[in-house]
């Protein structure tokens, strides 16, 4: 397994690098190691040096498209490593004409499912920095523990558990082999459950989350679909929303959120991973989802850039949710 | 905050007598900006217009609000009082206190807090009113007629007489459309081509007409006043300035196809005129059957062709031309029977529609006027009529009645009495429908001189047996099953939109019915205009007409085309959407929803850390905004507003509403 | 009468009381200028009795509306929200009311999600000689949030509302 990831390594640092140092593109977008070993952050590689800090593990877990816009300012051409999701995500993104597709060399990886920090602190019960992995192929095994393994399925981020395409669609060049679609298990099982219980109990429901929200906009910021230059809630002029920790307000604040990435969502998750305390907001986005997979057929956003987002488009005999 | 005024009216006792003026009067005095606030008897009247032109120059009004009856009815009116007092028409709201208020509230006590929050609203609104102003556009002077059928002849030499040029597309190669196709007419039994021919030559003679046939409309942009329009005139393979229309071609060409214009009974020649009366009277090639064309030898007609006209290396000529307006006479399709298996229609010669047959009795018809079973070509002794076949058929045709077929019954059973008067003639029909000027006359004299058979009840199957066919139905008022032999069954064919006429609707952006024919902008009210402004309709295209209807229908649609492009200048809509290009991500998402193609994406520069970079934003043409506001519904950081409407107005309106219980 | 809630989602009480047979709910209709302000007009015109709570906003489309009018009228104390438009196929405009028919299918179900009762939030198309279904809506809408009386949940704890 090991080795499989140092042949990966070799296989991804082999392929930039001959168009990095080319001039093919003049940026890299990929990820390094951080500060530990649960964690590995964005690189902005220009030259071979920087390109032997590139990595591609279990916590390459950021979305590097949305750096996709700015860097584009200044430089001419970018290539970018992206997973499954991060593929939808640029797609989406070019759909939106957020970015010049033809400015960009998507490099795809095909994921396996990325490791939730979180949840091996859980299982371990230690600090992450008392402990280390071990990642065999189906399992991972918990140094620092007398060995505990746990099957790799059960230590997914949220967002992988639920990811049923994590093939990355539409790239230049595809790095690694095929992973192949994914059982789609849970993709709206909580949806499902939040759906069947009486409307108080799930109005209580969002009220608890909703009350923790700190308004950071974080969710917006890690947002593929979150591209206006200016977001609704900072607007003054109209004011459509005030700045207070009211709970009617943090309310707006996510329905609007969600809604606003109707028929564009790519499910990557990051809304919901970025989030500091932990809200649900993945089952938003979901909810939107299943809907417009109900009503006017199944639509994954970011797949197909040709397609009509359904919310640009319809049918004379489209059904409605309201008596009409 | 700008100095509001408002005035409220009583109507009489429309608005007065169930909500509490004063009290109305006093709370607006308590609004934000309201500076004035008074009533009177009826605002609408002089007095009451002159009442609010003097208070807006007393009070140096910036603003006015007005609680009266529903702007539908008298905004305009407003608008123009306030603009004569000097302030733009748009900086007026109207509070509907009659409609929605003193008419639909019978107790005082519930309609005067609903009158007050109403004028709340509106004054909230009025104090973000902006001055608009609507845009002042040219008309081309120019009508596209589309269609050459009879409603197409009439519309295009009605604003031809009237000064303005005209192009008149049609598809086919000659224009007649589908009255040439008819041998005599009901209910004067006039003959067809008489009646029509000496108009086709008018419009083939007239100076104002350019006659554009075997053309077909490719694309329509623009707004009223200017549509562009690409037509594609489709290569004759014959240059018109040689061809005498002598007729040598079409004598000599030595490949057959069924001919479109007998409804395929008969044949044509691949180079052709539909019929003797053409115009123009200049054969084309139709290349798909052509041997030339085809195998690429033959060239016969180019040989024996005493003009030179020939021209095989023709190509499909475009047109691109602005037009001020465009009318649509696009006729209707004889129903396609394929799906009544049952009556053995394209199965037994001898079962035909109803235009198959009317084409039997023309002398240049496929029987050169002889009416005889296309079986033995002998003449039938017993000829059964079936009505509805397609009309009023909810499970697998249309609901509709197609109008004109009681009538082209009793007629075609006339035609063939006086033909062969030995000949009986049985009429199914469900219903007699004869409302028209001699109609129901002339269907009693079917019955009465010529002695046709109504039989009222349907037909359930028609089936060969020997030499002729069993039709086997019901009478249904004696509920008797009926079995009658017959050697000619003809199908009373439903009337059906141009099979292309969905495109045609999409093309133009008008609307259509759930059968595809045309709509018209109001059924009663504005029966020939379409909801796009400047395109009018006329004749079969908007439902099933006979030939008086649709011939009235093009007059009228002619006098709304002429009184348009009789104008110097058209005024746009006011309230249109406006792009923020600094905030606008240039998505682009409003582009794709609007109906009038009125966004389109643009360049815009901005400084980013001192260089000067360009964006792709949204632009809206002002002149092609109708103002619906679909694109703010997919703008999500409200980067397009529509004005009137905008969202601070909206928003201002909620709080207002919501802030009186 | 003050309306100030307290918190977000403390619903006032509301057995059967003389106080509830009293309270009417407050109803913000969005309402399309050519069909349903039109069939409003027609109720009129006819003289047709409906309640008084119903306060419509004129709009040129139902494809003007924005999912954040509608949250902003629950956030101000507005009991249920209505949005009518033109029938599908029927449009002024062509097919705004077709973009409308998804995205507010849409945020319906997304609202009850959120624990809303759907019958709060109500989409209907009315035409401008439906005078008689404008009243129809306008009666039954208020009825059926009578039933579940006032919306609590949305409210902006901090709005007041006067008499």
């Amino acid at each position: 397994m090991a080795e499989r990831r140092i042949n990966n390594m070799e296989k991804i640092r082999t392929a930039v690098a001959q168009d990095l140092l080319s001039g093919r593109i003049d940026l890299l977008l990929g990820w390094e190691k951080g500060l530990y070993w649960w964690q590995s952050r964005p690189l902005f590689a220009r030259n071979s040096e920087d390109l032997q800090r590139l990595t591609w593990d279990s916590f390459c877990v950021a979305n590097l498209s949305g750096y996709l816009q700015e860097e584009l300012k200044e430089n001419k051409k970018i290539g970018i490593l992206l997973k499954g999701c991060d593929s939808r995500a640029l797609n989406r993104l070019v759909q939106d004409q957020m970015v010049d597709r033809e400015r960009v060399v998507a490099y795809g990886l095909p994921c396996p499912g990325l490791l939730d920090p979180r949840l091996l602190k859980q299982e371990a019960g230690l600090e992450l920095t008392a402990l280390g992995i071990e990642e065999g192929e189906d399992r991972v095994t918990l140094t620092g523990t007398k060995g505990k393994s746990i099957a790799r399925e059960e230590l997914l981020l949220e967002k992988c558990r639920r990811c049923h395409h994590p093939d990355p669609v539409g790239c230049d060049q595809l790095l690694l082999p095929p992973v192949g679609s994914r059982e789609d298990r849970s993709r709206f099982h909580q949806v499902t459950r939040l759906e069947e219980i009486p409307a108080e109990e799930r109005f209580a429901y969002w009220s608890s989350q909703f009350e923790r929200c700190l308004r950071c906009y974080a969710c917006r910021e890690a947002c593929p679909c979150c591209s206006c230059r200016e977001c609704f809630v900072e607007q003054e002029e109209p004011r459509w929303l005030g700045k207070a920790h009211e709970n009617s307000e943090n309310f707006i604040y996510h329905l609007t959120r969600a809604f606003h990435s109707a028929g564009r969502c790519v499910e990557c998750g990051e809304c919901q991973r970025v989030c500091p305390v932990e809200l649900p907001l993945m089952e938003l986005s979901s909810k939107i989802i299943k809907d417009i997979n109900e009503l006017y057929g199944e639509y994954q956003a970011g797949l197909d850039t040709e397609q009509d987002p359904p919310l640009l488009t319809y049918q004379p005999d489209d059904p409605a949710a309201f008596v009409e | 905050m700008p100095r509001i005024g408002v005035f409220i009216c009583w109507c009489g006792t429309n608005i007065a007598g169930t909500v509490e003026i004063e009290q109305v009067v006093n709370a607006a005095r308590s609004f934000p900006g309201v500076v004035y606030a008074g009533d009177y008897r009826y605002l609408c009247s002089e007095v009451g217009q002159k009442l609010i032109k003097d208070t807006i120059k007393k009070e140096n009004l910036e603003r006015v609000v007005v609680g009266t009856c529903s702007p539908r009815m008298h905004e305009v009116t407003f608008r123009k009082a306030v603009a004569e007092a000097g302030l733009n028409p748009y900086l007026l709201e109207v509070a509907n206190l009659r409609e929605h208020c003193s008419w639909v509230h019978k107790d005082p006590a519930e309609a005067t807090p609903k009158a007050i929050a109403l004028v709340r609203a509106a004054v909230s609104k009025a104090s973000l009113d902006e001055p608009l102003t609507a845009l002042m556009l040219d008309v081309e002077k120019r009508a596209l007629v589309i269609g050459g059928g009879i409603a197409g002849i009439q519309a295009a030499l009605d604003i031809a007489d009237s000064g303005y040029t005209v192009d008149l597309v049609e598809k086919e190669p000659s224009i007649g459309g589908r009255m040439a196709q008819l041998e005599k007419t009901f209910p004067t039994l006039d003959c067809a081509a008489c009646i029509l021919t000496p108009k086709m030559v008018e419009v083939a003679q007239h100076p104002n007409i350019n006659l554009l046939t075997y053309s077909e409309v490719e694309a329509v942009s623009g707004f009223v006043g200017q549509f562009d329009v690409r037509i594609r005139s489709r290569a004759r393979s014959i240059d018109p300035s040689k061809c005498t229309g002598c007729g040598i071609c079409y004598e000599k060409c030595p490949a057959k196809v069924p001919s479109e214009f007998d409804m395929e009974l008969g044949k044509r020649k691949v180079i052709y005129v539909p019929f003797p009366q053409a115009v123009p009277n200049i054969p084309v090639i139709d290349r798909e059957n052509c041997l030339y064309f085809k195998r690429g030898r033959c060239r016969i007609c180019e040989k024996e062709c005493p003009a030179e006209a020939i021209d095989f290396e023709q190509q499909d000529e475009i047109i691109e031309r602005r037009y001020g307006v465009i009318l649509v006479a696009t006729g209707f399709d004889s129903m396609d029977l394929t799906g009544y298996g049952e009556y053995g229609y394209g199965q037994h010669p001898d079962v035909l529609s109803a235009l198959q047959f009317e084409r039997l009795f023309n002398a240049s018809g496929p029987t050169a006027g002889q009416v005889v079973r296309l079986s033995n070509g002998r003449p039938p002794q017993r000829v059964v009529f079936i009505q509805c076949v397609g009309s009023r058929d909810i499970a697998r045709g249309q609901n509709y009645c197609s109008k004109i077929c009681c009538m082209f019954t009793s007629k075609q059973a006339i035609l063939l009495k006086e033909k062969l008067p030995e000949t009986e003639a049985y009429i199914f029909y469900i219903d007699l429908r004869t409302a028209g000027k001699g109609y129901e006359e002339f269907q009693r004299r079917a019955a009465e001189e010529y002695g046709v058979i109504y039989l009222r009840g349907s037909v359930g199957k028609v089936f060969p047996e020997g030499e002729r066919l069993l039709v086997r139905g019901v009478d249904s008022l004696s509920g008797r099953p009926l079995e009658i032999e017959a050697d000619l069954v003809v199908l009373a064919a439903a009337s059906v939109p141009r099979r292309d006429a969905p495109e045609l609707a999409r093309l133009m952006s008008i609307n259509s019915d759930r059968y595809n024919f045309f709509d018209e902008a109001h059924p009663k009210l504005r029966p020939v205009e379409t909801h796009t402004a400047g395109i009018f309709i006329a004749g079969a295209c908007q439902a099933p007409k006979d030939i008086p209807e649709a011939v009235a229908q093009a007059g009228a649609a002619a006098a709304k085309a002429v009184t348009l492009l009789s104008k110097e200048k058209l005024q746009s809509e006011a309230c249109v959407a406006k792009v923020d290009p600094a905030r606008c991500s240039g998505c682009l998402h409003c582009e794709a929803v609007c109906p009038y193609g009125a966004i389109a994406a643009t360049e815009t520069e901005e400084r980013v850390r001192g260089e000067l970079l360009t964006r792709t934003v949204a632009e809206v043409n002002p002149a092609l905004c109708q103002g619906c506001g679909c694109c703010t519904m997919t703008c999500r950081s409200g980067s397009v507003t529509l004005q009137g409407y905008t969202d601070e107005q909206m928003l201002a309106e909620v709080d207002a509403l919501c802030l009186q219980r | 009468m003050s309306t100030a809630l307290g918190k977000t989602g403390e619903v006032p009480v509301n057995g059967a009381s003389p106080e509830k047979e009293r309270w009417t709910p407050l109803i913000v209709a969005f309402c399309c200028n050519w069909c349903s302000y039109a069939g409003g007009d027609l109720a009129g015109t006819s003289r047709m009795d409906y309640p008084a709570n119903v306060k419509v906003i004129r709009m040129p489309c139902s494809s003007r509306i924005n999912p954040l009018f509608i949250l902003r009228a629950f956030q101000r104390g507005a009991d249920g929200v209505l949005v009518a438009g033109c029938h599908p196929g029927d449009c002024h405009y062509t097919s705004g009311n077709y973009y409308v028919r998804r995205n507010l299918s849409l945020f319906r179900r997304l609202l009850e999600f959120s624990g809303i009762e759907p019958e709060r939030f109500q989409v209907s198309w009315i035409s401008a000689s439906e005078g008689d279904k404008f009243a129809g809506v306008m009666q039954s809408l208020t009825e059926e949030i009578k039933a579940l009386g006032p919306n609590g949940k949305w409210r902006d704890s901090r709005w007041q509302s006067v008499e």
